[in-house]
């Protein structure tokens, strides 16, 4: 049963529908989704919920019509969110695209699933370059928040729609199948009314006092053009200075450090306390803005620890990114599972003794 | 290596070389263990095409099936033909490229009322408007089975789901009426409950050229279950069903005393035992009337009340296929402008050659 605690409710809850629930305490007004695994229960939670709370549900004929449905309630001035799993989200790049050109706000949610294609329905890291890079055509990004618990889960969706309407621009929760499924215990929020003003470019009509606005991602003018792409960039620039989030555990006096993100920055923070344990000075950076990404952080651990471990569950992704960062002051390694499979703390415990080793040898040795 | 820009398939594709060999069912069987819910009706329409197959006529190895993705999307695991489990929405897309690739291949369409109507329907209605010659089997339980349990674009208005609970608010499609209006030349609805006729639906889809749609119900027992029960159930099919039969008048009920008569355009329930109407005034089926307003008419029965559901083929005209057309074509320019020749072409206008 929920209990009250501090003002917040604490309850057990599938992170699928701790997500649902905040997405409905921050206030959103509407919803547009379809239904894929592993993340069908955000829509079927919202549609039980909303008619007796606020807002409001639309199931969408596909991915393709809920991302422009987006589009077009946040034209005209709306909170909203959609949610998918990766195929989902491949299918939605190009109205992100559109949605980050016309600088409008939203939230979109990945659930990931491994890939490419329909891949699988368990979960994975795979999006990563989808969702940092951009993902459609085109010069934008996303801001990208990456939970790793039930309760973030529940936490970025505030921060989420937040984030969106201070930068007018698009905002993924990047989760996986394991964080939407899984149950834990989440202290909700308690009701936030993010004030919504009424903005001078939402298409909510047009009397003689107020300026028309055309919301359009076309100037095909190219100095107009550039103008804008120097306008999103310099967006861009603002978010790497101020939005910059990540969590370090026992670096302090790290030899090895390792990395990671969501799921696999819970399985890295166990794998450093039985590292630990064993005596091995081992740390941890997660990045939880993926983007904008932690680079000074890295730039920083990279020059103190001896080697880092980058622990992903995807083929090498992130690690481009740790790899820029640190710019060759450190080996950067990996330690990747794909297709669905979760990396165990032992494994990277394992791999984690066997560079403990190699770097001992070779101070011992030199 | 001249005319190295005309783009053939190999030989060996689609080209029966030995002789004709008599199949029976199990050929069709890919002995894979398949994997739907015990009692899905899908395991019904299985094995109807299985049984079907041998028949048709078309040498198994110039067999396709497409299909998208969704529970009926796993057909053609189950086949032993060459297939493809494609994308959520595209197969009709994928299995007009593969026409198109190789037209002598017979491309069937294996997809569910999700997959084709909605994330599908742009592909699906574009199909039909180019009367590409594709065979699509519309599984229709009007639930999301794959995703456990959401309303559909053919889930009736109220109908509460896991997305729908207080009640959908959405109109349905009726696939029928969607595909006579994209032009559609074969458009037919059977049961999987109904065995026989839809091994002769089948049949009869095999035999047409152009696009072929046919609409088959289809219990989903998890998630629908009973859906189409008042069609099925031996007590009430009769006074619930009325099969379309070329040059037939609309006769049903399980005395055969009711029937439909055309006023017009208005379609009229008429009780032949009261007197005041003769099986002579009843509406004649004719499926291969090239105006397709009747054919709508009669699609429309599923929505009207005290109407019964019309099973069998609504409509079945001719007309060019895309596929058949753009061979022609080719065929066409190459007579009045010669075969192309790629090498003469990059040597002709302004060419120079650097010192």
């Amino acid at each position: 049963m929920a209990q009250k605690k501090l003002g917040r409710e604490i309850k057990l809850m599938k992170g699928n529908e701790a997500l649902a629930e905040s997405a409905i305490r921050a206030g959103m007004h509407a919803y547009f989704g379809y239904p894929i695994t592993p993340q069908s229960e955000i829509l079927e939670y919202l549609t039980e919920q909303i008619p007796s709370r606020h807002g409001l549900v639309l199931q969408a004929e596909s991915e393709v019509a809920a991302i422009n449905m987006i589009y077009g309630a946040a034209g005209a001035g709306a909170r909203v969110m959609t949610s998918s799993s990766s195929p989902g989200i491949s299918l939605m790049q190009e109205g992100l695209s559109y949605i980050a050109a016309a600088e409008l706000p939203c939230v979109v949610v990945n659930v990931s699933r491994g890939g490419p294609g329909l891949g699988t329905i368990q979960p994975s890291q795979g999006d990563y370059f989808q969702a940092t890079k951009g993902g459609g055509h085109g010069d934008y990004h996303l801001i990208v928040l990456a939970p790793a618990s039930v309760q973030e889960m529940s936490d970025f969706i505030f921060d989420g729609f937040r984030l969106a309407e201070k930068y007018r621009n698009p905002v993924m929760i990047l989760s996986d199948g394991a964080l939407g499924q899984m149950m834990e215990k989440v202290e909700l929020q308690e009701e936030w009314s993010l004030p919504y003003t009424e903005n001078p470019w939402a298409t909510t009509g047009k009397p003689a006092s107020r300026e028309r606005n055309i919301i359009t991602s076309l100037h095909i003018e190219v100095e107009l053009m550039q103008e804008i792409n120097h306008r999103l960039l310099a967006k861009y620039e603002q978010m790497k200075e101020v939005e910059v989030r990540f969590e370090e555990y026992m670096t302090n006096d790290a030899e090895i450090l390792l990395s990671g993100f969501g799921l696999c920055a819970r399985i890295c923070q166990k794998a450093v306390d039985l590292a630990r344990a064993k005596g091995i000075k081992a740390g941890l950076l997660r990045p939880i803005t993926l983007f904008p990404f932690p680079k000074k952080q890295f730039a920083q651990l990279g020059k103190q620890v001896k080697v880092i471990l980058d622990v992903e569950m995807n083929a090498g992704q992130m690690i481009e990114d740790v790899r820029l960062a640190v710019n060759g002051t450190c080996p950067v390694e990996f330690l990747g599972r794909m297709g669905g499979v979760i990396p165990s703390p032992e494994e990277v415990l394992a791999k984690v003794e066997a560079m403990a080793e190699s770097l001992f040898t070779v101070e011992s040795g030199g | 290596m001249e005319n190295n820009n005309v783009i053939t398939p190999p030989d060996s594709i689609g080209t029966r070389v030995e002789q004709p060999v008599k199949y029976t069912a199990k050929d069709f069987s890919s002995g894979l263990e398949v994997r739907w819910c015990p009692g899905c009706g899908d395991y019904s329409i299985l094995a109807q095409v299985q049984r079907t197959a041998p028949e048709i006529n078309v040498p198994k190895e110039n067999m396709v099936w497409v299909s998208g993705i969704g529970c009926s999307s796993r057909f053609p695991y189950y086949m032993d033909t060459f297939g493809f489990h494609g994308i959520h929405g595209r197969a009709a897309a994928i299995a007009s490229g593969v026409k198109i690739a190789n037209p002598k291949l017979s491309v069937w369409v294996a997809t569910g009322d999700g997959d084709l109507l909605s994330i599908g329907g742009n592909h699906f209605i574009h199909a039909c408007r180019r009367n590409m010659d594709l065979k699509i089997m519309l599984f229709n339980n009007r639930i999301y089975g794959l995703t456990k349990g959401q309303y559909s674009p053919t889930s009736e208005k109220g109908k509460k789901t896991k997305s729908s609970p207080h009640g959908s608010i959405d109109f349905p499609f009726k696939p029928v009426s969607v595909a006579l209006a994209s032009g559609a030349t074969f458009v037919a609805r059977s049961m999987d409950r109904d065995p026989k006729h839809l091994q002769a639906m089948m049949a009869r889809a095999a035999e047409h050229k152009g696009t072929a749609m046919i609409e088959i119900y289809q219990n989903c027992n998890i998630f629908n279950d009973g859906a189409f029960l008042h069609l099925t159930e031996k007590e009430l099919k009769d006074e619930n069903v009325v099969y379309l039969e070329h040059g037939k008048p609309l006769l049903y009920g399980h005395n055969k005393n009711k029937g439909i008569r055309l006023n017009g355009l208005t379609p009229e329930l008429v009780d032949l035992s009261k007197g005041e109407f003769s099986v002579s005034d009843l509406w004649v089926h004719d499926e291969h009337d090239i105006n397709p307003a009747r054919a709508f008419i009669l699609s429309q029965f599923i929505e009207m009340e005290h109407f019964p559901t019309p099973l069998g083929i609504f409509s079945q005209i001719q007309k060019s296929t895309y596929d058949a057309d753009v061979e022609e074509q080719i065929a066409e320019v190459q007579k009045t402008k010669g075969i192309g020749n790629l090498k003469k072409l990059l040597y002709s206008g302004n060419t120079w050659k650097i010192e």
